[in-house]
């Protein structure tokens, strides 16, 4: 019986354990994954490495869909971990392939596991992830949150449809008088505005494909759903956009993702594969509204209440020494509290110190790139957006964020005429000396070229150039910021480069021609225009080269993450019992820790020295906060201690994110 | 078994003992006492059992240490469902240390209900309202207030813990009560170089010393010690998570607003009542009660952002009353007060479209021990602790109403104590139920005050009437058919914001019956001037104003009974008919 029992028993297990194993040996990736199949796979993952992972579900989607993450290195002890967002606007399936992809990267590696362990949420929005799995595509990014987006007497009532048939949700071109828009002379399936100040007049109007099907005179105003995972987010939350939801979180994934990540402390970084790349492009800046914490003003009513002048600028290390003072005893003033007090406003710039890094990786990451023959001249990533879980990651959780878009179609090159004329990206890493030494007529053809401001001249940029009043990293960086480069007939380097693409990958197929179609509302009007899902969805064949090359940067960043010990300790022998401890506290990784935006919002948890032992401590604190540790820094700490015995004491590195580290001492051995 | 029946006893008489002393709870309620958090809960449940037939009392939610949050209904089923009628929202005490705003929740649904079908005024607004009222939001935060020792502003969060002092430890240096007497108080030491005196007047008030001149007492603070031996004294206390700052509109992190939790809605408690809210989209008025200092707030909460003024008419209409009804109250927009972000005013507002007062209830100053009480006694105010010691008349004036008035129940006076760090020390003060709670005598005249404000604001719920008031035949079966829709009362049957914003389905009349050729607004019926409205001319949205009419033109063919029907989340829908 016994006997029997066991063999039962081993069958079973084998079973459990091989059908499992197999599965993730099968495990391939040359295809989009749907939703059912995608939790399919992380149930494999979980089950056939059940002592190293586990899986969360953290809520379900308004459609019904559970939104779930894999732990990795579920014993990787205390350590900090790393947090993997994937397709938060669920219409990238590449970020969600790259996600599962990277699971089993760290899974077929022990190695990854060691010092951290992972988070991977490979789908936050798997109502809009459907879309690209359904009948007709449209790039859908919204959950099946009932939004009625008219306001109006009914909900979802006037979505798209395939008039023509072909699965796919592109655009209807009309001939209409009051059209702003014409065919561009350059390229006839573009479509661009027309300018009157060029002397043009529109002939068309465009439509996306679809019926008015509740008859409001607006087509497809409110399809299906809903809230866009991707832009609910609280940082810079987009309010004045329907999708993004009345308030940051009001959708269950959301809120479910921002729980998950306040109740563990120890996540120390996080990825984001999606649309923007903050591994190859650095975070952007030159937003309106960031406070300048150097130069601060008070404002005239509480001035008046200090006695000072509104109209000096303080430091914020002079306005909490002013605000200390002036507190009743028991507060505790922290830039934290003035920034509240005074008004000051979030962050919404990334700090220069974290800029570096970015900068540095992004650099290194280029480098890689290239030693993997993969090429960059491709289109550049889409920018972060406002409410996104990448900005969010960065500025309110003060942790590095860095992101990924895992494809972008090539660049295509611009066809010079004459002689060859100078790109921005290498008049960026000129001196200003070495541009002005161009001369004139080659600096006029690069800012012709490049669709420089009106303003910029060849002579007058020389000569800032030459007092040093610009350099030229920051004229590129200035023409960047202007007007996308209109190139010809209206038609952008992006549609080029897209059309191109289709033409060269998709036998053209990512253009759908301008077809006739007799539609019951707008009469004859013509269906064309790009694909969806062009932009961000390689053919399936490209899925697993892309992420085998550009998924094992996100590794690398891994050893950046701060690793923080007692590197060495000093007893020095006062006399009399008296005793001068000296700690010293390394930082052997490149990140410092907090990170400077952690630094300013105090998110990340501190690290904390404590002392115990038979002493009597006459200066510093039982528990001291470690404050800020650089990268590759050591930072000493000290105290005065009085005993009258030999005793040995304990000093713990006490960490919620690093765990924490003993070290016995012995005073006065 | 008899031993434990007899401990059962005993503790049922000191139980029951407790409760005799302030009374049974019966309705009708008194209001001369402070209700328990528990003693909330019977008072809410003998106001269900009195009146079960226009009451619901739900749980609808737990807090942070597993508390019912309960919500009183009052609602009459035989006059329409509650979705149907304007809803009128009270809550109070969100500030756990804010208890009088529970007890005016309590005394608005005692008023109506016992006065019910008695006063004709309170039985109208019964039967043209619903009523949804939380007379304590943060029920852990009352719990302890009552409960455990508590200066008058201390036990305000939500049970989230907070590392306060970035220390790593989460609410591990709380003050303490150090003689035991059930309140917070302060401390004070003798020290000939401090920066106080007593006054000659009242040796208890303490008074700055000029320059040069000999000090007498150092403030020490509150009391209590250093639990976690960082140098510091009561920096850690229990949160700080400020449920008033945590909710979802224009949300920011706690850098930016002290007092934010997390992420919006961090607190079990809020994200049920957020709930709750959500799915009651007629409220059109809400009040959130709160102590003290004297006032009506509106939004906006920060000054960067400006409100519709047909919503600041409307506003006025109950603030502009509501001064009146509360005197000494001042009535303005909360920013003045100063910026917030992530209030509740603002949450309900923006984002569920009902207009929302912050009440501040009781002013200090009304605690008053002198002849002439139409003259204030000083000009300057002194609320905040920083400013100790400025205003020694005030001080002397309220001391002596705590000796005189209330026979020294709201003021411990100093006693000696010998402190674990500092030695000889003296504690007294305020004690907890002072300073920002009226003494129990003041408070049926505040609760009954500030109650009929809310009950302005019900009076003031749209009530929306619906006639054809002209019909003229155009045509072969083709008629003119004019409609008017009138708002008899102050409050829009929608926030101008929230027709601006979309933030939820607008009011609209639907006409039924005929062949609506055209129709649209009728902007003058003078002149004949009509918006037209280019599709679906029998579906008109449309927002009737405080006090305002709006008319409408349809053109009609067919013959028959043609039916138009108002319809509003937020007010009561009407129609009316015409034959053709």
């Amino acid at each position: 019986m016994y006997k029997n029992l066991c063999c039962i028993l081993w069958v079973l297990l084998s079973a459990f354990f091989v059908g499992p194993l197999n599965a993730q040996n099968t495990l391939s990736f040359d295809k989009y994954h749907n939703p059912g199949e995608v939790q399919q796979i992380l149930k494999q993952l979980q089950q056939s490495n059940p002592s190293q992972t586990r899986l969360h579900t953290l809520a379900t989607s308004p459609g019904g869909e559970p939104v779930t993450i894999l732990e990795i290195g579920k014993n990787s002890g205390d350590g900090p971990a790393i947090f993997v967002g994937a397709n938060f606007e669920g219409n990238v399936p590449l970020a969600t392939e790259g996600a599962l992809r990277l699971a089993k990267m760290l899974l077929d590696s022990a190695h990854y596991m060691a010092r951290q362990k992972w988070y991977i949420l490979a789908l936050p929005n798997p109502d809009a992830a459907k879309g690209y799995f359904s009948g007709a595509k449209y790039e859908r990014s919204v959950n099946d949150f009932a939004l009625n987006n008219d306001m109006d007497e009914a909900t979802n009532e006037d979505g798209f449809e395939d008039l023509n048939g072909d699965g796919l949700i592109s655009q209807m071109r009309v001939k209409d008088m009051t059209g702003s828009y014409l065919v561009s002379k350059n390229d006839p399936r573009i479509m661009v505005r027309a300018d009157a100040r060029k002397n043009e007049r529109g002939e068309y109007k465009i439509y996306t494909e679809g019926n008015d099907n509740d008859n409001d005179g607006e087509y497809n105003e409110d399809g299906v759903g809903g809230i866009n995972i991707g832009i609910s987010f609280p940082h810079l939350f987009p309010k004045s956009k329907k999708e993004a939801g009345l308030w940051p979180g009001q959708s269950p994934e959301t809120y479910a993702v921002m729980k998950f990540i306040y109740d563990r402390p120890n996540i120390a970084m996080i990825h984001t594969l999606g649309s923007s790349n903050f591994c190859l492009y650095p975070p952007k800046g030159g937003r309106k509204g960031d406070a300048n914490l150097e130069s601060i003003k008070v404002p005239a009513r509480i001035a008046t209440q200090f006695g000072i002048d509104p109209n000096q600028t303080f430091t914020m290390n002079e306005i909490v020494e002013l605000m200390k003072s002036r507190v009743p005893a028991g507060v505790e003033v922290t830039p934290a509290l003035v920034t509240s007090y005074l008004g000051l406003g979030a962050a919404v710039n990334p700090l220069d110190d974290d800029l570096k890094f970015y900068t540095k990786f992004s650099e290194d990451y280029k480098k890689y790139l290239k030693s993997k023959n993969f090429s960059i001249e491709t289109l550049e990533a889409a920018a972060d957006k406002d409410g996104s879980f990448e900005l969010w990651a960065y500025y309110h959780l003060g942790v590095p964020s860095f992101s990924m878009n895992l494809f972008s179609a090539p660049k295509i090159k611009e066809e010079k005429k004459g002689d060859k004329s100078i790109s921005l990206d290498e008049v960026e890493k000129m001196s200003g000396d070495e541009f002005v030494a161009l001369g004139e007529e080659k600096i006029a053809a690069f800012l012709k070229t490049n669709n420089a401001p009106a303003q910029f001249s060849a002579k007058g940029i020389s000569e800032m150039m030459k007092s040093g009043r610009v350099t030229p990293k920051q004229m590129v960086e200035m023409m960047k910021k202007s007007a996308k480069p209109e190139n010809g007939e209206g038609l952008s380097d992006g549609e080029k480069s897209l059309l191109a693409y289709s033409d060269k990958a998709w036998d053209g197929k990512g253009f759908v021609n301008w077809q006739k179609f007799n539609h019951p509302t707008l009469g004859e009007v013509e269906i064309g225009g790009f694909a969806p899902y062009l932009e961000t969805t390689p053919k399936a064949e490209k899925i697993d080269s892309l992420l085998l090359v550009q998924l094992p940067w996100l590794l690398q960043l891994s050893k950046k993450l701060p690793d923080i010990s007692i590197a060495d300790q000093k007893i020095t022998d006062l006399g009399a019992g008296v005793y001068r401890i000296e700690l010293y506290i390394e930082n052997k990784a490149y990140l410092p820790y907090p990170i400077s935006i952690g630094e300013r919002n105090k998110q990340p948890a501190p690290l904390v020295l404590v002392i115990d032992g038979d002493v009597e401590i006459l200066e510093g604190l039982k528990r001291t906060p470690v404050g800020t540790i650089g990268g590759n820094q050591v930072k000493k700490l000290e105290w005065l201690v009085k005993t009258d015995k030999k005793p040995t004491i304990s000093v713990k590195l006490e960490s919620a994110v690093f765990g924490s580290v003993v070290k016995q001492i012995k005073i006065g051995g | 078994m008899k031993r434990t029946i007899l401990i059962f006893q005993l503790i049922l008489v000191v139980v029951t003992g407790f409760a005799a002393g302030k009374g049974k709870i019966e309705v009708p309620l008194r209001f001369d006492r402070y209700y328990n958090y528990e003693e909330v809960t019977e008072a809410l449940n003998a106001l269900h059992k009195a009146y079960p037939e226009i009451t619901r009392l739900e749980v609808l939610g737990k807090s942070e240490e597993g508390r019912d949050i309960y919500a009183l209904t009052i609602n009459n089923p035989k006059t329409g469902a509650e979705l149907s009628k304007p809803g009128v929202y009270v809550d109070g005490n969100i500030h756990g240390n804010e208890v009088q705003a529970g007890e005016v929740c309590l005394y608005y649904a005692n008023m109506l209900l016992t006065k019910y079908g008695e006063n004709e005024k309170v039985t109208k607004v019964v039967d043209k309202n619903v009523h949804y009222i939380i007379p304590v939001v943060n029920v852990d935060g009352r719990y302890h207030f009552f409960a455990d020792a508590h200066t008058p502003s201390s036990s305000r969060s939500i049970r989230v813990p907070n590392d306060d002092d970035n220390d790593g430890l989460f609410d591990e240096d709380a003050p303490d009560d150090l003689d035991g007497d059930g309140s917070i108080t302060q401390m004070r030491i003798k020290d000939p170089f401090g920066q106080y005196k007593a006054d000659p007047e009242d040796s208890r008030v303490l008074v700055r010393v000029k320059p040069g001149e000999q000090g007498e007492y150092t403030l020490l603070g509150s009391e209590g010690i250093d639990n976690d031996n960082d140098g510091k004294l009561n920096e850690d206390a229990e949160g700080y998570l400020d449920p008033n700052r945590n909710w979802g509109y224009d949300w920011k992190p706690k850098y930016v607003q002290s007092g934010a939790g997390n992420f919006p809605l961090s607190g079990v408690g809020l994200k049920a009542i957020n709930e709750y809210i959500s799915g009651r989209p007629n409220i059109i008025i809400g009040f959130a009660f709160h102590n003290s200092g004297g006032m009506w707030l509106r939004v906006p909460s920060e000054k960067s952002v400006t409100i519709d003024p047909t919503d600041v008419a409307a506003y006025d209409v109950i603030g502009k009353e509501a001064v009146k009804i509360t005197p000494g109250y001042v009535y303005m927009p909360s920013y003045d007060l100063y910026a917030t972000y992530g209030d509740f005013d603002s949450h309900l507002y923006y984002l569920h479209g009902a207009f929302s007062f912050v009440g501040e209830l009781f002013k200090r100053e009304q605690e008053t021990y002198r002849e002439n009480v139409a003259k204030p006694a000083t000009t300057t105010e002194t609320t905040s602790s920083s400013m100790r010691g400025a205003n020694p008349e005030l001080s002397r004036e309220q001391l002596k109403f705590n000796d005189n008035v209330v026979q020294g129940e709201q003021y411990k006076e100093w006693k000696s104590y010998k402190h674990a760090v500092y030695g000889d020390v003296e504690i007294g003060g305020w004690v907890k139920m002072s300073s920002r709670l009226p003494h129990p005598f003041m408070l049926p005249e505040l609760v009954h005050r500030n109650a009929s404000v809310v009950f302005l604001a019900a009076e003031n719920t749209p009530e929306i009437s619906m006639e054809v008031f002209d019909k003229k035949e155009i045509g072969k079966n083709l008629y003119q058919v004019r409609v008017r829709l009138q708002n008899k009362k102050g409050l829009p049957s929608m926030t101008a914001n929230a027709v601006k914003t979309k933030i939820h389905q607008q009011d609209m009349l639907k006409v039924s019956g005929g062949k609506v050729i055209a129709g649209g607004k009728l902007t003058d019926n003078r002149l004949n001037k009509v918006d037209f409205k280019d599709k679906k001319p029998e579906i008109q949205f449309l927002a009737v104003p405080g006090y305002g009419v709006v008319e409408y033109q349809f053109l009609i063919e067919g013959k028959g009974e043609v039916t138009f029907n108002y319809e509003s989340l937020k007010a009561k829908n009407a129609s009316a008919s015409v034959k053709l």
